[in-house]
C-alpha cells in the first residue's frame, strides 16, 4: 500500500516534469508552425538578408526583410553587453572578495531589487532622464542605439553581479586560505588566481546577459526610435523584438505580414537557443562541483 | 590589527628592501603590485559604488515623483478623461495584474515545483539531470515577446479562447516557471543530507518525508519563491500585449475576460505624451511600491519560517 503510494508521488512528479519539458518544444512547435508559411512566398534568404521591410501595400511591392532588425538586435545588446560587463565585474569582486559578509548580504539583495523592476519603468525613466541627455548633446528626438544599451545595461546588470559574485566566492573560499597562510596578499590573490580561474564563469555570465539582452522588447522599444535602418550609435534603429511587438496588434491574422513576424520571432528563439546551448557546452567542460541529495 | 592594516604594513615592510637596488628602474616589482592592487580596489569599489547607486536613484525617483499623485480616489476609480487615463485612477488595472500574476503563478507553482523536487531527490541519471536542466534554461531564455507569440497563436486562435485573462496568465506562467524553478531547487539543496538520513533510517518512505519533512522546511522559501515569480510576471508586458491585456475595460468578472493591466497602462500612458504623464508617475509609484512590499514579505516570511525550524 505504502509502496503504491509512493509510486504514485514519484510518478505525478515526473508527469509534471515532462510536461514542463515539453512545454518547450510546444513553444518552438507553434512558432514553427506559424512561421513556415512565409517562406511559400519569399525566399530564406531574401527574408534575412533583405533590407526593405514594407508589410503593407503603399503603392511599392511587399517586401520582409529583416537583416537590419537583425543587426539592431545584435548592436543593442552588444553595447549594453559591453557597459554591464565593465561595471558588474568589478561589483561582483568588491561584493564576493573586499566586503564583510554582513554588508555583502545586505547589498547583494539592494542590488537583487532592480532585477524585479519591470522593463516598462525602465523604459519610462530611459524617455524621462536619458534621451533629454541625448537632445541636448544634439540627437534628434533624443532615442537612439546608444540610450537603448546604456538603460538596457542597468537592466542586465542585477544578473552579472548575482553569478559572477557567486563564483567569485566560491573560488575565494578555495583559494584564499592557501593563499593567505603563504602571506599573498588578496588583491594579488584576486588577480593572479580567482580572476583568471573564473574565466569561464564570466563567460557563461556574459552569455546568459546577452541572451536576456536579445529578448528584451519593452524598454528598448521605448529608447531606440523604431526606425528601419542600420543600427548606427547615435541613430535609429528597431530590434526584432520591438518589430514583433509594434507590429503584432496590427497584422492581420493569416496573412504573410503575420507569418512574416512569426519568422522573425523564430529567429530569435533560435538565436537564444543557440546561446543556451554554447552555455551547455562551456559548463559541461568546467570542473563542477554538484551537490546532491538523497532520499 | 584589521586585515587590511596588516596587508599593507607587509607590503611595505618587503618594499624597503628591494627599492635600493630597483628604485632607478621606475616602479619596483612591489610598489607596482601595492598599486595595481590599490587600483583594483578602487575600480571595483567604483562599481559597486555606481550599481547600488543607481537602484537606490532609481526607486526613490520614482518613489518621489509619484508620492504626490497617490490618493484614495487614484486607486479606486477607473480612468477618464478626454484622452483616457489623465484624469480618474487605475483600479481595474490593479485588478486585472493581480489576476493575470494569481493565474500565472497557480500555472507555473505546481509543475516548477514538482520538476525541482524530482531533479533534486528522485532524479538518479547525471545524463537526465542535465539535459533536464538545459531544458529549463531554454525555457527561460525564451524572449517574453515570444511567450506571447505563442500564446496568440495557441492559446488565442488555436484553442479559441480569445484574449482573455486565461491566455495571458498562461503566457505569463511560462515565464515564470523556470525562475520558480531554479528557486525552488536552491531551497531544496539547502536542505541537510542528516534529516534526509535519518527520515530513511526511520523507514520513511520518499514520498512521506517530502510531505512531511522536506515541504515544510522550504515552505519559506517556497513562498517567497512564488510570491516574487508572482511580482515578475506583474511588471512584463510583453506576453500578455496580445494575449489578454487591453487599454481599458472594467473590473473583469472571470478569467475568460481581457482585462487592464498595470504595466501596459503605463506604457500606453507614457506614449499619449506629456498630458498624462503625472498619471504615468503614479502607475508607476504603485508598481514599485507593490514590488518592494511583496519583496519584503518574502523575505519576512522566510526568515521566519527559518527561525522555526532551525532555531
Amino acid at each position: 500500500m505504502r509502496k503504491m503510494e509512493n509510486r504514485l508521488f514519484i510518478g505525478c512528479l515526473l508527469l509534471l516534469l515532462s510536461l514542463t519539458v515539453f512545454l518547450l518544444l510546444f513553444v518552438m512547435y507553434f512558432i514553427a508552425r506559424e512561421a513556415l508559411p512565409t517562406f511559400r512566398e519569399l525566399s530564406l534568404f531574401s527574408f534575412l538578408f533583405g533590407e526593405r521591410w514594407m508589410p503593407v501595400d503603399l503603392g511599392g511591392e511587399k517586401a520582409f526583410g529583416i537583416f537590419n532588425f537583425i543587426a539592431a538586435t545584435a548592436a543593442v545588446s552588444f553595447l549594453a553587453l559591453i557597459f554591464a560587463a565593465l561595471l558588474s565585474i568589478g561589483a561582483a569582486l568588491c561584493l564576493s572578495c573586499f566586503l564583510r559578509e554582513e554588508l555583502r548580504d545586505f547589498l547583494c539583495s539592494v542590488i537583487d531589487i532592480l532585477a524585479g523592476i519591470p522593463s516598462v519603468i525602465y523604459g519610462f525613466i530611459g524617455i524621462e532622464l536619458v534621451t533629454p541627455l541625448f537632445i541636448r548633446a544634439g540627437v534628434h528626438t533624443g532615442s537612439c542605439v546608444l540610450a537603448a544599451s546604456l538603460v538596457l545595461s542597468v537592466m542586465l546588470l542585477p544578473f552579472m553581479i548575482a553569478s559572477l559574485s557567486e563564483s567569485f566566492r566560491k573560488l575565494k573560499e578555495r583559494y584564499y586560505p592557501g593563499a593567505e597562510a603563504m602571506g599573498i596578499s588578496l588583491s594579488y590573490t584576486v588577480r593572479s588566481l580567482i580572476l583568471p580561474q573564473a574565466a569561464g564563469s564570466i563567460l557563461i555570465a556574459l552569455i546568459l546577459a546577452l541572451g536576456r539582452a536579445m529578448g528584451e522588447t519593452m524598454a528598448v522599444m521605448m529608447l531606440v526610435g523604431n526606425a528601419n535602418l542600420f543600427p548606427r550609435i547615435l541613430g535609429k534603429a528597431e530590434t526584432i523584438a520591438s518589430l514583433i511587438a509594434l507590429e503584432m496588434g496590427s497584422a492581420e491574422a493569416g496573412s504573410t505580414h503575420y507569418h512574416a513576424l512569426f519568422a522573425a520571432g523564430f529567429v530569435l528563439l533560435l538565436f537564444l537557443f543557440l546561446i543556451n546551448f554554447t552555455i551547455g557546452l562551456i559548463r559541461s567542460r568546467l570542473p563542477d562541483i554538484e551537490e546532491e541529495r538523497y532520499l | 590589527m584589521s586585515r587590511k592594516k596588516r596587508e599593507r604594513g607587509h607590503i611595505r615592510g618587503i618594499r624597503s628592501s628591494f627599492t635600493a637596488e630597483d628604485g632607478k628602474r621606475g616602479l619596483s616589482p612591489l610598489r607596482r603590485e601595492y598599486f595595481f592592487g590599490l587600483l583594483l580596489r578602487l575600480f571595483s569599489a567604483l562599481s559597486l559604488g555606481a550599481s547600488v547607486f543607481s537602484v537606490l536613484f532609481l526607486i526613490l525617483y520614482i518613489l518621489g515623483r509619484g508620492s504626490s499623485v497617490i490618493s484614495p480616489g487614484f486607486l479606486t476609480r477607473a480612468p477618464a478623461g478626454l484622452v483616457l487615463g489623465e484624469e480618474g485612477g487605475i483600479a481595474p488595472a490593479i485588478t486585472g495584474s493581480l489576476l493575470f500574476s494569481g493565474t500565472a503563478v497557480l500555472l507555473a507553482g505546481i509543475p516548477a515545483i514538482a520538476a525541482a523536487l524530482y531533479l533534486v531527490f528522485f532524479c538518479r541519471s547525471r545524463w537526465m539531470r542535465a539535459s533536464i536542466r538545459l531544458v529549463i534554461q531554454c525555457i527561460s531564455g525564451i524572449p517574453s515577446i515570444v511567450l506571447g507569440l505563442f500564446a496568440y497563436s495557441f492559446l488565442v486562435r488555436s484553442l479559441g479562447l480569445g484574449r482573455c485573462v486565461l491566455s495571458g496568465g498562461a503566457a505569463l506562467s511560462i515565464m515564470i516557471l523556470p525562475f520558480i524553478e531554479m528557486r525552488a531547487e536552491k531551497a531544496f539543496l539547502e536542505l541537510p543530507q542528516e534529516l534526509l538520513d535519518a527520515s530513511t533510517a526511520m523507514g520513511c518512505s520518499p514520498a512521506w518525508t517530502v510531505k512531511k519533512m522536506v515541504l515544510p522546511y522550504c515552505l519559506g522559501e517556497l513562498i517567497s519563491a512564488l510570491l516574487l515569480g508572482g511580482c515578475f510576471a506583474m511588471g512584463a508586458t510583453a506576453p500578455i500585449l496580445f494575449t489578454g491585456a487591453v487599454a481599458f475595460s472594467a473590473h473583469p468578472k472571470s478569467l475568460l475576460e481581457p482585462a487592464m493591466a498595470l504595466p501596459l497602462h503605463l506604457y500606453l500612458l507614457i506614449a499619449q505624451g506629456a498630458g498624462s504623464l503625472r498619471t504615468a508617475y503614479g502607475t508607476a509609484f504603485v508598481m514599485i511600491a507593490v514590488l518592494l512590499l511583496c519583496r519584503l514579505a518574502a523575505a519576512a516570511y522566510a526568515r521566519y519560517r527559518e527561525r522555526r525550524w532551525r532555531g
